[in-house]
C-alpha cells in the first residue's frame, strides 16, 4: 500500500506531464476530483481554528483514501478505512476534543519565534523531495488498476489471514485482549479495603 | 485447508485455557479457581507434547513422513527440540504460577487477570518454540513479554513495582523496535520470512553490510530480552520491583524465550553468517559473566542477588555460542554447542524457579529480603536453610546437583572447538564459576554460620507466617526433586538435549 502523500503527489505529476498522451477514462476523473478532496481536507485539517473542523477535514482525507483503495480494485482495505479510520478512529478523536472542550480555540501565538517560518521551508523542501524520489524512482509504474493479479480483495485478504498467518493473527487478537484486560486491572483499585472479608473471594 | 491438529494440540488447549480462565474470572465463585483451571490447563496441554514427543510408540498416533511436523508453508515446525522447550515452558509456567497463587492472593490484587495474563504469556512462549520465520517469531516474542509488562507493576500501591514496570516498558518497547528494524533489513535483503528461506536467500546472495547490520539489530533485540551485558540496566530493578513470582517467571520463561529465539535465528535463519553472530556472542557472553557477577558480590539483596546472578547464567549460557567464532569449527562441534545450550537452559529453569520459590518463602516468614536479615535462617527454619543451600549450590555448580552438568557441557562444547578465541572464553568462563561460586558461598554462610540479628525478635521468628502455603511447599517439593534428580541422573537430560540437537544439523 503506497502512502497517500506519494500516491498523490506521484499521480499528479504524471497526470500533468502526460496529459497529452494518457487516455482519460471515468476512473481518471474519479481519481482527480478525489485527490483534490484529499489535498483539501488536509489543508482544512492543518489550518482549521476548530478542533472540531479539523477532524472533520481529516474524515474527508480518509474518504478519499478510501475511494482510492476502491480504484485499485482493494474492496476489503476501501471498507477496513471506512469503517475503522473513517469510523472507529475518528469517533474516538472527536470524544477526546469533545472531552478537552469544543469551546476554547487554540492559542497560535508560538513561542519560538522562527518556528513557523522554518516548518513552512521545512514542508516545502519536503514537498520537493517527495516530487523528486516519485520521478526519480518508479517502483510500480503509473496506471490504475486493471485486471491480472488482485490483493486487496475479501478473498485474498482471508486466505492471508486465516491461513498462512493463522498463529500470528491470533497471536495479534489475543495481545489486544491482553492490552483491554491489563489497562482495566492496572486502572482500577479493587475496590474492598486489604484484609476486610477475609476467604470469601468472591468477585471483585 | 488440512491441519494437523494434533502438532497444534498443545497450543489449542493453552488457548482455550486462557479464554476458560478470563470467563471464570467473571463468576462469583472463589477466586482461587481461576489457578486451578490455570493449571489443569497447562498440565492438560503437556499432554499433547508427551504424545507427540513419544508418536512412534503410540499407536494411535499418525507418524508425518518427514522427521518434523512442517505446518503453514514452514513457519511453523513441530520438532524435537521445540517440543523439548514447550515442555519446558509449559512445566516452569506451572512452577510460577503455583508460587504466584498465595503471593497474589495476600496482596488482595486482581488475581484472575493475574493468571489469564501469565498463561497468556506461557502460550507464547509455547508458540515461540515452534515458530520458524521471522512474523510468527516476533508476534509470538511480544506475545511473552507484553503480559510480563503489566504484570511487573501489578503490586501498584508500591512505588518501585512502578518503577519496575515503566523500566521494563520502555527498554522492551526500545529492544522490540530494534529487532523489528532489523527483521525488516533481513527480510529486506532476502526477500524471505521463513528461517530455511533466509538461510538459502543468504547462502545464493552472499554477504553485504546490509544483512550484517540486519543481523546485528535482530540479535541485539533479542539481547535485550535476555538481558546480556551491556543491555541488562533494566534487570536488577525490575527483578527487585516486581513481585518475586513476577521475577520468577521473568528470569526463567521469558529470558529463556529470548536465547530460543536467538537458538533457531542463529543456527537455522543465519547458519551462513557464523561469522557475524559468532563474535557478537562471544563478546556478548564474556561480558555478560564479568559483569553481571562482580556486581553480583556485593549486592545485599538476596532478590537483587538473584538478578546480577542471573545476568551471570544468561553469559554461561551464550557461551556455547561463542564456540562458533572460531573459523574451523565442525557441525558436529556446532551440534555439541547447541545440546549445551538447550541443556543448560533446561536445568537453569529448574534451579531458578527453586531458587527463587525458597526467596518467597522466606520473605513470607521475614518480610526482608536482605542477606543480613536471614542469618541464622537454620536456627529456627532448618528445612527453609537447607532448601537455600540447596538450589544455591546448584546455581554454584557444586556436584551431585543438578547446576554442576550444565557447566559441565558448557565448558565442554568450547573446549572442544581448537580455536584460541574458544579456550579463551573457557577460561574466562572458569574464572567466573569461582566468583560466583564465592557470593552463591556467602548466601549460604549466612543463613547457617550467621547468628540472627538482633532487629529481629525471637518471638516473631516463632510466630510468624509458621505455615508455609501449600502452592508454594507443592512448587518448592518439585524444584527441589528436579535438581536432585537431574544431578544424580544427568543422562536423562542428555538424551532429551541430544535429541534436540537435531536443529542444528540442517533441515
Amino acid at each position: 500500500m503506497v502512502v497517500g502523500d506519494l500516491d498523490l503527489a506521484s499521480g499528479i505529476w504524471h497526470l500533468a506531464s502526460r496529459h497529452g498522451g494518457a487516455r482519460v477514462t471515468a476512473e481518471t476523473v474519479v481519481f482527480v476530483i478525489f485527490a483534490v478532496v484529499s489535498v483539501a481536507g488536509g489543508l482544512v485539517m492543518i489550518g482549521a481554528r476548530n478542533p472540531v473542523y479539523s477532524a472533520m477535514g481529516l474524515l474527508m482525507t480518509m474518504f478519499s483514501m478510501a475511494v482510492f483503495y476502491v480504484l485499485n480494485d482493494a474492496h476489503f482495505v476501501a471498507a477496513v478505512q471506512v469503517i475503522i479510520y473513517a469510523g472507529a478512529v475518528m469517533t474516538l478523536f472527536l470524544f477526546v476534543i469533545m472531552l478537552i472542550g469544543v469551546d476554547r480555540d487554540e492559542d497560535r501565538t508560538e513561542q519560538i519565534p522562527f518556528q513557523r517560518p522554518l516548518a513552512l521551508v521545512l514542508g516545502a523542501g519536503f514537498l520537493a523531495l517527495v516530487l523528486i524520489a516519485a520521478r526519480a524512482a518508479w517502483v510500480t509504474g503509473y496506471g490504475l488498476f486493471s485486471g491480472g493479479e488482485v490483493n486487496g480483495t475479501i478473498e485474498n485478504v482471508a486466505d492471508e489471514l486465516f491461513g498462512t498467518w493463522l498463529i500470528p493473527f491470533q497471536a495479534t487478537v489475543l495481545l489486544l485482549t491482553i492490552a483491554a484486560v491489563g489497562t482495566i486491572a492496572l486502572a482500577q483499585f479493587a475496590p474492598r479495603a486489604r484484609g476486610s472479608a477475609e476467604g470469601s473471594g468472591v468477585s471483585e | 485447508m488440512n491441519v494437523d491438529y494434533h502438532a497444534l494440540a498443545p497450543e489449542i488447549i493453552l488457548g482455550i485455557t486462557v479464554l476458560a480462565v478470563l470467563v471464570v474470572d467473571l463468576l462469583r465463585i472463589p477466586k482461587y479457581w481461576t489457578a486451578v483451571i490455570g493449571l489443569v490447563g497447562l498440565f492438560a496441554a503437556f499432554v499433547p507434547v508427551l504424545t507427540l514427543g513419544f508418536c512412534e510408540s503410540l499407536d494411535f498416533c499418525t507418524e508425518p513422513e518427514t522427521a518434523q511436523r512442517v505446518l503453514f508453508g514452514g513457519s511453523f515446525v513441530v520438532d524435537t527440540f521445540s517440543l523439548v522447550l514447550k515442555g519446558l515452558f509449559l512445566g516452569a509456567t506451572a512452577v510460577a504460577l503455583l508460587l504466584s497463587v498465595g503471593y497474589i492472593e495476600e496482596d488482595r490484587y486482581w488475581q484472575g487477570e493475574f493468571y489469564f495474563l501469565m498463561l497468556c504469556s506461557a502460550l507464547g512462549a509455547v508458540v515461540l518454540a515452534s515458530s520458524r520465520d521471522l512474523v510468527t517469531l516476533f508476534v509470538a516474542l511480544e506475545l511473552v513479554t507484553g503480559p510480563t509488562f503489566l504484570m511487573a507493576g501489578w503490586r501498584k500501591g508500591d512505588p518501585r513495582s512502578n518503577e519496575a514496570a515503566l523500566k521494563y516498558f520502555i527498554i522492551g518497547v526500545l529492544s522490540a523496535a530494534i529487532l523489528l528494524f532489523g527483521m525488516s533489513l533481513v527480510y529486506g535483503y532476502t526477500g524471505e520470512l521463513t528461517f530455511g528461506g533466509i538461510r538459502a536467500a543468504t547462502a545464493a546472495l552472499g554477504d553485504s553490510a546490509l544483512l550484517t547490520i540486519g543481523v546485528i539489530l535482530t540479535l541485539l533485540g533479542f539481547a535485550f530480552k535476555v538481558s546480556a551485558v551491556p543491555f541488562h540496566f533494566w534487570t536488577p530493578d525490575t527483578y527487585q520491583g516486581a513481585p518475586i513470582p513476577v521475577t520468577a517467571y521473568l528470569s526463567v520463561v521469558s529470558k529463556t524465550a529470548g536465547f530460543v529465539g536467538l537458538l533457531t535465528l542463529s543456527y537455522q535463519a543465519f547458519a551462513e553468517l557464523r561469522d557475524v553472530w559468532g563474535p557478537l556472542l562471544w563478546i556478548l557472553a564474556a561480558l555478560s559473566m564479568t559483569v553481571g557477577n562482580l556486581i553480583a558480590v556485593r549486592q545485599d539483596d538476596i532478590v537483587r542477588l538473584l538478578g546480577y546472578s542471573s545476568i551471570a547464567q544468561g553469559g554461561f549460557i551464550l557461551v556455547p555460542f561463542g564456540a562458533a567464532v572460531a573459523g574451523n569449527v565442525t557441525g558436529d562441534q556446532l551440534e555439541q554447542a547447541f545440546f549445551a545450550t538447550v541443556t543448560y537452559l533446561l536445568i537453569y529453569a529448574v534451579m531458578n524457579m527453586g531458587a527463587f520459590a525458597v526467596v518467597i518463602a522466606g520473605a513470607n516468614r521475614l518480610k526482608s529480603t536482605l542477606i543480613a536479615d536471614w542469618g541464622g535462617l537454620s536456627s529456627y527454619a532448618p528445612g527453609l536453610a537447607g532448601l537455600l543451600a540447596l538450589f544455591f549450590a546448584s546455581l554454584a555448580g557444586i556436584p551431585p546437583i543438578a547446576g554442576w552438568f550444565a557447566k559441565l557441557v558448557m565448558f565442554s562444547s568450547v573446549l572442544g572447538v581448537d580455536s584460541g578465541w574458544a579456550t579463551a572464553l573457557a577460561v574466562i568462563a572458569v574464572l567466573n564459576s569461582v566468583v560466583a561460586f564465592y557470593y552463591y558461598a556467602k548466601v549460604i554462610k549466612s543463613a547457617w554460620f550467621d547468628q540472627v540479628p538482633d532487629t529481629i525478635p525471637a518471638a516473631e521468628l516463632r510466630g510468624m507466617g509458621r505455615a508455609v502455603a501449600p502452592s508454594l511447599q507443592f512448587a518448592l517439593v518439585l524444584t527441589a526433586v528436579g535438581v536432585l534428580v537431574l544431578g544424580i541422573f544427568p543422562n536423562l537430560i542428555a538424551d532429551v538435549g541430544d535429541v534436540a540437537k537435531t536443529v542444528a544439523a540442517g533441515f
